[in-house]
């Protein structure tokens, strides 16, 4: 039996009266390799948004790992191991790509509260370590905000990474991405997933890398949790096909 | 020192590449102009006359000002028009203590004196938490809104508090101990504050707390959620850089002979942003270089015309739309250049 | 001596009165950050500018015409359309170049504005205060005696008000100037030049606040240094209400001025304290606005 690692229950949000999430369970195994879709509104990036506590749920529960998490602030989640690489990368656009890797290793270490020691210093081998893992070695010396676009988002991922995470939220992971781009990305997520069990969480409007990447995949519609099983289930699921695929084909 | 091998870009890597180095992560100055100004700053008081000496002394405590400055502005990536009320707190609580210990007379011992100068660290550090715990809530334009309003708010309890800070009058007669009356020695006296000071900075900017300022100037939302309580770090900065500026306050009430409540007004909460500015915020020295070309301005200009808020306001027009890095932007502009055009 | 019911009639319509100045001066401040992005830290110098202006239109008016109150309404007018001029200026000449600059360089650069103007006013009109005296009897009202002038005053700022919406909603320049607070690129896809859109919205928060200083000559001394305690409490109003929000900047600045001029009869020191009072709990209660629309980081 596989340890349950997020249990949410009863997770409500509304915004004016709108409801973004109604009533969600939710639940991730260790190791999972999951997905979550829906059409755009369907209260994907607003699940997301509460598991990380950037907002705070009207009502409902987020068991992360044993802990409470909910209405606790990001960055003590992120600290208990919940950690997520935006959709719009959010990076430290003037550092170099080393120091931005090197700077969250620093604080996943605890020591971004310290003042005397010399930053240069610290973190440096596992700064290298995920530079190496995410591809982005080469690019180690340039200013992260005059990165390419597919660029940008690998060091969105590798910041996410350099919280030793035990649950990895991506959204949108290969949006605006090529195929290219696409396919060295979802390896990394697959390779992350495999070798080192991280359990992953992601939201993809490209479907095709959904079918090949998730293991279950949960679809989400006006906040409501239409449907949950494998690929194969929720291909063939006629409530999925009529309010998801329609839209599509 | 060992040799850095890390592909990091650290200052003295970042002086011989020229695209690959952060901004923010430079000096702005190359090690034989800092040996040339170090040297150029002990033998200040020897020039003939007082004037130099006295100049000097500004130079110095108004660097550390703007030093401090930087630390919210160039680091942290907010602008604080606010800076000066922390001047004005050091300055205040080192002149009242002076004046208590001197008790009607002009003199004072040693001992009193620097526990006088001491008083400014807590009670500065007090106020910025104060201001800090509302400030640090905010960003960008509404930190700096907030931050010139607390200023004027702090301006306005001292310019009204008659019984305690003698009101719109100041306090008079502050005298430094026997030797420190002497320029030049207080010259040598500030030199060493500022300069340890200025060592502390340099530490801070360098340390993982340094990147994490430099994190917040990048982006709050990823600093998040890279683990760090983004409030609680404005805070502590806000209280160093407060606490830094309480310190040049300190050692400007004493020299000046009086303190008055101008010190925690806009116009003393603008110099430090001149300065910066002048000298180029994406620089460690840059506050340092705005000081000593701003301060001396100053001492030249005001011998001539009293209009100096127009003589400065042009020139910070002037560099604004034509030089935004500052003068030590220019210079490591020029440098790159020419090292492009060797082919380096 | 007057009763408590008319002494608080008197201190209620200072209060609108000066409710009034700084909603004329705090909506311009208020529709330039919200069309072009820009924080006008010199706003009030350009205020007291106007001012002084007018003061001196005033006083050659006078000369050539004669003593005559009435002068004052074509000094106020040529001193607002001098204004308006200006405003379009500096907007082609300074602001405009600082649309792709960041937020502190476009602080810095109304800043050394606020330097500047604030000089060349020491420059031309020296330092003592100037205000106009105009022929007017206070009048018996509830019981106690107030000058008739300020409810021209307050008839001006609502007439203003009332315009400025009227512009905002109902005419066509208006309503593109609000597409422009959402969207350029909308603006742009009409045809129109955005550029034209910038000065004139400039120009116009100048002028509007020019007139209002000129207005108030007859009952408020002006003399250096009270840009800066007007563009704080225009801050104040600004942020109470929420950036942007013309109706949160009315709202916010009845209950600064009202509040500011209660606050002086009770506790003269500590009046702006009390603003800040305000201040400090809508920033953290509501740090957005009583009217604006919330963000996070």
């Amino acid at each position: 039996m596989r340890k349950e690692i997020l249990q949410v229950t009863g997770l409500d949000k509304s915004f004016g009266g709108l409801h973004a999430t109604r009533n969600l369970d939710f639940e991730l195994f260790e190791g999972d390799l999951n997905a979550i879709i829906g059409p755009n509104g369907a209260g994907k990036s607003t699940f997301f948004n509460l598991l990380t506590g950037y907002h705070r749920p009207d009502s409902g529960t987020i068991l992360f790992d044993g802990v409470d998490i909910t209405n606790r602030p990001p960055h003590e989640i992120t600290r208990i191991g919940i950690s997520r690489a935006f959709q719009v990368s959010n990076i430290f656009t003037k550092m170099t790509v080393f120091e931005n890797v090197r700077s969250a290793v620093q604080a996943q270490m605890g020591m971004a509260f310290n003042l005397f020691g010399n930053a240069a210093k610290v973190g440096n081998d596992r700064t290298e370590h995920l530079l190496s893992l995410c591809g982005l070695s080469d690019k180690s010396t340039h200013i992260a905000g005059a990165l390419s676009q597919g660029d940008k988002k690998k060091l969105e991922l590798t910041l996410a990474l350099a919280g030793k995470p035990k649950l990895l939220l991506l959204d949108e992971p290969t949006a605006g991405m090529s195929l290219e781009e696409t396919r060295e990305t979802m390896g990394l997520v697959d390779r992350l997933n495999e070798k080192y069990n991280l359990t992953i969480l992601f939201t993809e409007h490209n479907l095709s890398v959904v079918f090949n990447h998730a293991r279950n995949i949960t679809l989400l519609h006006h906040g409501e949790i239409i449907i949950q099983g494998t690929p194969d289930q929720v291909r063939s699921n006629e409530t999925a096909q009529n309010i998801y695929f329609g839209e599509h084909h | 020192m060992p040799v850095e091998t890390k592909p990091v870009a650290l200052s003295d890597e970042g002086e011989k590449s020229t695209h690959l180095a952060a901004p923010h992560a430079r000096v702005g100055l190359s090690g034989p102009v800092i040996a040339v100004l170090a040297l150029f700053s002990l033998v200040v008081p020897l020039l003939p006359g007082e004037y130099p000496t006295i100049v000097g002394v500004e130079i110095l405590i108004l660097s550390l000002f703007a030093g401090s400055f930087n630390l919210i502005y160039g680091y942290m990536g907010q602008m604080s028009f606010g800076q000066g009320a922390f001047f004005g707190l050091g300055a205040y609580a080192t002149a009242l203590l002076c004046r208590w210990c001197q008790a009607g007379s002009t003199d004072i011992g040693y001992p009193q004196f620097f526990l006088a100068l001491l008083l400014a660290i807590p009670v500065s550090a007090l106020g910025a938490l104060v201001v800090g715990f509302f400030l640090v809530r905010l960003t960008g334009i509404y930190f700096s809104i907030l931050s010139l309003a607390f200023g004027e708010l702090l301006f306005y309890i001292v310019f009204s508090w008659y019984g305690f800070t003698g009101g719109d009058d100041g306090i008079q007669g502050i005298y430094p101990p026997a030797l420190l009356r002497d320029p030049h020695y207080y010259y040598y006296f500030t030199l060493a504050i500022v300069a340890a000071a200025t060592f502390l900075i340099w530490r801070i900017t360098r340390s993982p707390f340094g990147f994490t300022l430099r994190m917040l100037r990048d982006n709050q939302r990823r600093t998040a959620f890279v683990g760090v309580n983004i409030r609680r770090a404005m805070l502590l900065n806000f209280v160093l850089a407060g606490t830094f500026a309480g310190i040049a306050g300190a050692l400007w009430g004493p020299f000046q002979r009086s303190v008055s409540p101008s010190l925690l007004g806009w116009m003393q909460s603008g110099t430090p942003v001149f300065m910066t500015l002048m000298g180029g915020a994406d620089f460690f020295a840059g506050p340092l270089v705005g000081s000593l070309i701003y301060t001396s301005l100053n001492a030249y200009v005001t011998r001539f015309t009293v209009f100096w808020p127009l003589t400065i306001g042009t020139i910070i027009l002037i560099i604004v739309l034509f030089f935004p890095g500052g003068i030590l932007s220019i210079i490591d502009g020029r440098l790159a250049r020419n090292r492009g055009s060797r082919g380096a | 001596m007057p009763s408590d019911v008319s002494s608080f009639l008197i201190q209620l319509f200072s209060g609108l009165s000066r409710a009034m100045m700084l909603f004329l001066v705090a909506s311009g401040l208020s529709l330039i950050f919200g069309v072009m992005n820009i924080l006008n830290f010199a706003h009030a110098s350009l205020w007291l500018l106007g001012g002084y202006i007018t003061f001196t239109l005033y006083q050659v008016f006078s000369s050539v015409f004669g003593q005559n109150g009435f002068l004052l309404i074509p000094a106020i007018l040529l001193g607002t359309a001098f204004m308006f001029a200006l405003g379009w200026l500096i907007e082609r000449v300074l602001i405009r170049r600082m649309y792709a600059r960041e937020l502190p360089e476009q602080l810095l650069l109304t800043f050394a504005m606020i330097l500047i103007i604030g000089d060349l006013i020491k420059l031309v009109w020296g330092v003592q205060n100037r205000r106009i005296f105009l022929p007017i009897e206070p009048i018996e009202a509830f019981g106690g005696f107030i000058n008739p002038y300020l409810f021209i005053v307050i008839g001006c700022g609502f007439g203003i008000a009332a315009a400025l919406w009227f512009f905002l909603h109902r005419t066509r320049y208006g309503k593109i100037v609000r597409a422009a607070v959402h969207s350029r690129e909308m603006v742009s896809a009409l045809g129109i030049r955005i550029t034209a859109i910038y000065a004139g919205v400039y120009a116009m928060g100048v002028a509007i606040a020019a007139f209002s200083a000129g207005v108030f000559l007859p009952i408020m001394p002006i003399g250096l240094g009270l840009d800066m305690d007007l563009i704080i409490q225009c801050f104040a109003v600004v942020v109470i209400g929420g950036f942007g929000s013309i109706l949160g900047t009315f709202v916010a600045s009845l209950i600064v001025g009202i509040v500011y001029s209660f606050s002086v009869l009770i506790w003269p020191g500590g009046a702006l304290a009390v603003i800040f009072l305000i201040l400090v709990t809508v920033l953290i209660f509501r740090p957005w606005g009583l009217f604006g629309t919330e963000m996070r980081y």
